[in-house]
């Protein structure tokens, strides 16, 4: 016995099983990422920073719209062709759709890797700067003589979580220059000797073993000194941490370790200064960080200059409540490494693919001193809401322009047979096919604007 | 439904037009982005408006919307109109909130 | 072919059909199978013990609220056993120190019991166990639409339903903080450990992704059976009322738990990669502020779970209606009353149940404009209820009853639904409920909705259908062994919560309220005596389940295909039902509950009786043209 109306519509309803299901499913996928878009309404209604416009690629964003849009021509063609009993309208149709998938994938690589080596600092008076940094993550360097676990914790997960990578002391805490043959170990390999000598480490038999002895001798924490001299890279700011100081670092979950700081600085090449959430632009304190005279000066010069543009196209009318003067004016993007090549990469105009990940940049490099920061973030969830919602929607969305170009793919390799055997079902197969694709279609067509222009 | 063959070859130039109504307006909607209408939320109700459109078109033709059977048009209808229903509430709920006034008596309206 | 002719020869009839087909092995026959009716048995026995495991860890809770500090009994026992021993040692010493529940394992069990009770117990019994057994057979379709595809959404249930399970035994516990998980709450327990991806609120949020992901594509097989593969004859306004349920639920389900998808994703990232979509700024932990970005609402959270979480109220109920619906008529043998009226109510059920989700939030701050907007959507909702509940009533009337088993758990399902609803009404009004919310008032109401309401219809369920899917009936006084003692104890348990709720008990005391003694000392005793309720419920489970699995092999056995004397399709197949159910293509010939009707020979008419008066089954006939 056949399941019926799996190829022919049945007379009532006018569908065929799998038409129905799929619509069904679109349904469902319209609440989806109705949520999400309703998520993304109520986060930036409530945002309480300045919603990022134009930040991401709009070039690597339209050629990708570009890409979605031609595929859904070509799914609808590849249909198109096995109505027409085409084969090879239908093969190379459904064959470049596939392909266009897989690019539009690639290209979102390209965007997301360049998000996450991409850096924002908040300075205390709310200044953000933006730029790399020359090691991948901010950490500093703080060399141990003694470790205090504490045993109210399951395991020294705070300490263990942001005190990333130990380094032996004499290869690395005293090269300034942050030497590349660094020796790095993972925190469970650091070997520590207990006070009654016995050698251990932090991982999690040998933590289970030193608080059942610790529970034994009615003690609550054990002190560990290290077997060889060695340092820390922490990758939390010191302000974060329980307490701080020069010579101690004690972590939230009652890990302290003493020792000394070797730096807390972080180095930044810098290509924006935006100076929107700063009380007063012109006494933020990115310019005593920039060192260089030549950068405010350029700052201003830029600000008289859109405040000319803006008092013209729009007479009578207040700057400071103007979102795109402010982006304009007080979002200050660096095109060089020192305001003199900044000043000349902006007269002789900066070129079509100067964004894109291939151009060469210089930028400006400076140091901030760990007492300065709020926060500091790569462009990752981790660094705002709109980040968090764009990685959110346009993952989902990247998962599903997989699913669908895995299952076209299924299409175009078992079932391009039925075109001679059973051409109706082969067609409903690419109909339903080509009804997800260009849903997901339609909700980068909302994507698209949403998230990089406006 | 566009069954035969002869109906389908007559649409597939609709196709080709469409898709090409569809990149120009996606550079529409790139150039509108950088002009400024005053306020930014003239900017998003015309991108928006745009938008719109083109998803419009994306239903309409390549998903055949413009034909289709009632219950589809049904089952649409329904989560539209719950989509609907979620967005503007969303949103009344948080403008109607106590603790929105509550915010803006401590910190100002922003 | 008349009813009284359906006896078949069973042996002969399993192989008949699908000799066709060569026979599968035994891993796909009864495990990987496609088939709606391995499934539909799949579902319900997972259900089962979702629902036992689920009623455990409350009795646990029970034992806290009503002996705080004092150890749990047979922890000794359970640690002495051979095989398990070892680890119930490991695991009471990290949870129970000295067999005392610590207030951890009481935030643990009471989030796992809501969680498991709900997602993994209730609507894999009632929707996916009953409408994939049922509901195809109710249309005379021989599988679902798409077999495989269910077969999908079954596994990706009991991947679901298994993280679940197996995150009770990660270092931190399973989740903690209620089955509805609120942000900032749930997503800063254990927040700042070496791997949040072993945390179990992490695994909560990954096994709901799955066991969304597993009703949205049972969903969409559902509707696309209901409406594509109904058998000639079958229109939609001779689909038993049971069908149409299923056809609301499934659109529910479909609508309503992708925002659920949305809010556990977005708590997921909270978790895992640090985003703030539910993190408000300036949040602060252990005195430190977090290293989070903020900007973020724990308002949306709330929003997206209730537009879930309101129709899921529905979804746990409607499945009873229409278990119920099935028995009522059949063992009153009178028609339903008003059938018409009850599929527009609960149509209209289906609708309103998206536009109330806020009724849950009046605590939250919201505006008094928004309040009323909710309050009378809320009120508007429990219209279609009353007369989904009075349309059952009333149909018993005049009828000549068969109490059986199933019919006494019908018949007591009415009033105890009847209370859970009523006792809903005041919480409709947000001056009441800001005094009642989360008191042991609210348990009590929604207790009443689906412990003595949907469970029990869920057992009429079994009872009715047992002979279907086994060729064998249950014993009746077993069945009355279980029915009389669950029926008194549930009141026990569940009544005495509105007093308690009234006189302010929280619900997530863990101590039952023995540290506000001042104002809790006069009810102190109901807790024990609620506790009483849930070991006498517990007790009287045991008839149930020994009936169930003796019952399987030695069953009174089914000589007759419609044994109750029932009217609707599933009642022609042979007993069990083979591959392909039914041995030629059924039709229907009249509406589905025709039952007495005055000139037919006997008190029921089947709908695939061609011969009695009245007959008629029209084709499938194609639609107005609506195109071109």
């Amino acid at each position: 016995m056949e399941i019926p109306y799996t190829v022919t519509a049945r007379p009532d309803t006018g569908l065929w099983n799998a038409k129905i299901g799929v619509w069904l499913f679109l349904a469902s996928e319209v609440m989806l990422f109705g949520g999400l878009f309703s998520s993304y309404i109520f986060l930036r209604l409530g945002a309480d920073y300045f919603w990022p416009i134009h930040e991401l690629n709009v070039k690597m964003g339209c050629f990708n719209t570009a890409v979605l849009i031609g595929s859904s021509v070509t799914i609808v063609m590849a249909w198109a062709g096995v109505k027409m009993r085409n084969y090879k309208m239908y093969f190379w149709n459904l064959l470049i759709t596939i392909l266009c998938a897989f690019l539009f994938l690639s290209v979102k690589f390209f965007e997301y890797k360049a998000k996450i080596e991409h850096y924002g600092v908040v300075l205390k008076d709310g200044t953000i700067l933006l730029g790399h940094q020359p090691e991948e993550g901010y950490r500093y360097k703080f060399n141990a003589d003694a470790v205090t676990l504490n045993f109210k914790e399951a395991d020294p997960a705070y300490f263990m979580r942001y005190a990333t990578k130990a380094f032996a002391e004499h290869g690395g805490a005293h090269d300034e220059h942050g030497g590349a043959a660094t020796p790095t170990l993972p925190i469970e390999g650091v070997k520590f000797k207990t006070e009654d000598g016995k050698v251990t480490t932090l991982a999690t038999n040998d933590f289970l073993s030193l608080k059942a002895a610790a529970k034994e001798a009615k003690k609550d924490s054990v002190k560990l000194t290290p077997v060889e001299p060695i340092g820390f890279n922490v990758q939390l700011l010191p302000q974060r941490l329980a307490s701080h100081s020069d010579k101690t670092l004690a972590f939230l979950d009652g890990t302290v370790v003493e020792g000394k700081m070797v730096s807390d600085k972080m180095e930044l090449h810098v290509d924006v200064i935006d100076t929107r959430a700063a009380p007063d632009a012109d006494k933020s304190m990115a310019w005593a960080i920039m060192k260089d005279a030549g950068w405010k000066h350029a700052f201003d010069e830029a600000r008289e200059e859109h405040l000319k543009k803006f008092k013209e196209s729009h007479p009578g009318d207040d700057p400071m409540k103007s979102d795109h003067y402010l982006r304009e004016a007080l979002r200050f993007e660096i095109h060089g490494e020192t305001p003199a090549a900044h000043e000349a990469n902006h007269k002789q105009g900066l070129g079509f693919f100067h964004d894109m990940p291939w151009a060469e940049h210089h930028y400006p490099t400076v140091q901030i001193e760990a007492k300065d920061i709020q926060r500091w973030s790569n462009f990752l969830p981790k660094w705002n809401t709109y980040y968090a919602i764009y990685f959110t929607i346009t993952g989902l969305h990247g998962a599903h322009v997989l699913a669908g170009a895995l299952v076209m793919l299924y299409f175009l390799v078992f079932n391009s047979r039925w075109f001679k055997t059973d051409p109706e079902h082969l067609a409903n197969r690419v109909e339903t096919g080509g009804l997800f694709w260009h849903f997901v279609d339609l909700v980068w067509i909302f994507l698209f604007p949403l998230l990089y222009l406006l | 439904m566009a069954n035969s063959p002869e109906e389908v070859a007559k649409h597939v130039k609709t196709y080709l037009k469409v898709g090409i109504a569809l990149l120009f307006l996606t550079a529409v909607t790139v150039w509108l982005s950088y002009v400024d209408f005053g306020t930014h939320s003239r900017n998003m109700t015309i991108g928006l408006a745009v938008a719109t459109f083109k998803t419009s078109l994306v239903v309409l033709i390549f998903m055949h919307m413009n034909h289709e059977r009632p219950l589809i048009y049904k089952f649409m209808l329904f989560s539209m109109l719950l989509l609907g229903v979620m967005f503007t509430l969303f949103v009344f709920v948080r403008d109607d909130g106590l603790l929105l006034k509550g915010y803006e008596a401590v910190f100002g309206k922003h | 072919m008349s009813a009284t002719t359906l006896t078949h020869d069973h042996a002969h009839d399993d192989h008949a059909h699908d000799h066709a087909h060569h026979e599968p092995g035994w891993l796909y026959k009864y495990i990987f199978s496609t088939d709606h009716k391995v499934i539909g048995v799949q579902y319900g026995i997972s259900g089962l013990l979702f629902l036992l495991f689920g009623f455990f860890l409350m009795m646990v809770m029970r034992w806290t609220i009503a002996y705080p500090g004092v150890p749990l009994p047979g922890i000794e026992f359970l640690s002495g056993l051979p095989v398990i021993g070892d680890v119930v040692t490991h695991w009471t010493e990290r949870w129970a120190p000295g067999g005392i529940v610590s207030p951890d394992l009481y935030n643990m069990f009471g989030a796992m019991h809501g969680t498991i009770m709900v997602f993994m117990g209730i609507v894999p019994l009632g929707f996916a166990a009953f409408g994939n057994y049922v509901m195809p057979l109710q249309i005379g379709a021989i599988d679902m639409a798409f077999p495989k595809l269910n077969a999908w959404s079954f596994w990706l249930f009991f991947i679901g339903g298994m993280l679940m399970m197996a995150s009770f035994f990660l270092p931190t516990g399973a989740a903690q903080t209620g089955w509805t998980n609120y942000s900032p709450l749930a997503t800063t327990t254990h927040y700042i450990v070496k791997n949040t991806w072993l945390t179990g609120q992490t695994w909560w949020l990954a096994a709901m992704v799955f066991v969304i992901s597993s009703s949205l594509l049972g969903s969409v097989n559902f509707i696309t059976t209901l409406l594509n593969l109904r058998v000639r004859g079958m229109t939609f306004f001779r689909l038993p009322f049971f069908c149409w349920a299923m056809l609301v639920t499934s659109f529910l389900l479909l609508l309503a738990f992708p925002p659920l998808e949305v809010a556990a994703i977005l708590q997921l990232f909270d978790r895992v990669f640090g985003s703030s979509f539910f993190l408000p700024t300036g949040l602060i932990q252990g005195g430190k502020l977090l290293d989070i970005s903020g900007g973020g609402s724990p308002l949306l959270y709330q929003h997206l779970f209730w537009f879930l979480a309101h129709p899921e109220v529905y979804v746990l109920i409607l499945p009873a209606f229409a278990i119920i619906s099935d028995v009522i008529p059949c063992n009153a043998r009178r028609p339903l009353w008003g059938y018409k009226m009850m599929v527009y109510s609960a149509l209209t059920l289906g609708f309103l149940s998206f536009l109330v989700w806020a009724h849950h939030m009046y605590l939250t701050g919201m505006g008094t404009t928004m309040a009323t907007y909710f309050q009378i959507t809320t009120v508007l909702i429990s219209v279609p209820s009353v007369i989904l509940l009075t349309c059952l009533m009333i149909s018993l009337w005049g009828g000549s009853i068969r109490f059986n088993t199933q019919m006494l758990f019908a018949s007591a399902f009415l009033p105890m639904f009847g209370i859970g609803g009523l006792t809903g009404l005041p919480l409709a009004f947000s001056f009441i409920d800001l005094h009642l919310h989360d008191t042991y008032y609210v348990i009590g109401h929604f207790h009443y909705v689906v412990a003595p309401g949907t469970i029990f219809a869920l057992f009429a369920g079994v009872y009715h259908w047992f002979p279907k899917v086994t060729g064998r009936f249950m014993n009746d006084t077993l069945g009355k062994l279980h029915f009389w003692p669950s029926l008194l104890f549930m009141n026990v348990i569940f009544g005495p919560m509105f007093v308690q709720g009234f006189a302010g008990f929280h619900r997530r005391w863990y101590d039952g309220g023995k540290a506000f003694e001042s104002t809790t000392q006069d009810l102190l005793w109901t807790n024990e005596l609620i506790s009483f309720g849930a070991w006498g419920l517990a007790i009287s489970q045991v008839p149930f389940i020994v009936n169930l699995w003796l019952s399987i092999k030695g069953g009174k056995k089914v000589t007759n295909d419609n044994p109750w004397g029932a009217t609707t399709l599933e009642w022609c197949t042979p007993t069990p039902p083979g591959h392909g159910n039914f041995l030629s293509e059924p039709v229907t010939y009249r509406g589905p509950y025709e039952y007495s009707v005055p000139g037919h020979d006997s008190d029921f008419t089947p709908q695939f009786d061609g011969q009695a008066p009245g007959a008629s089954a029209p084709a499938a006939t194609p639609p107005v043209a609506s195109h071109h």
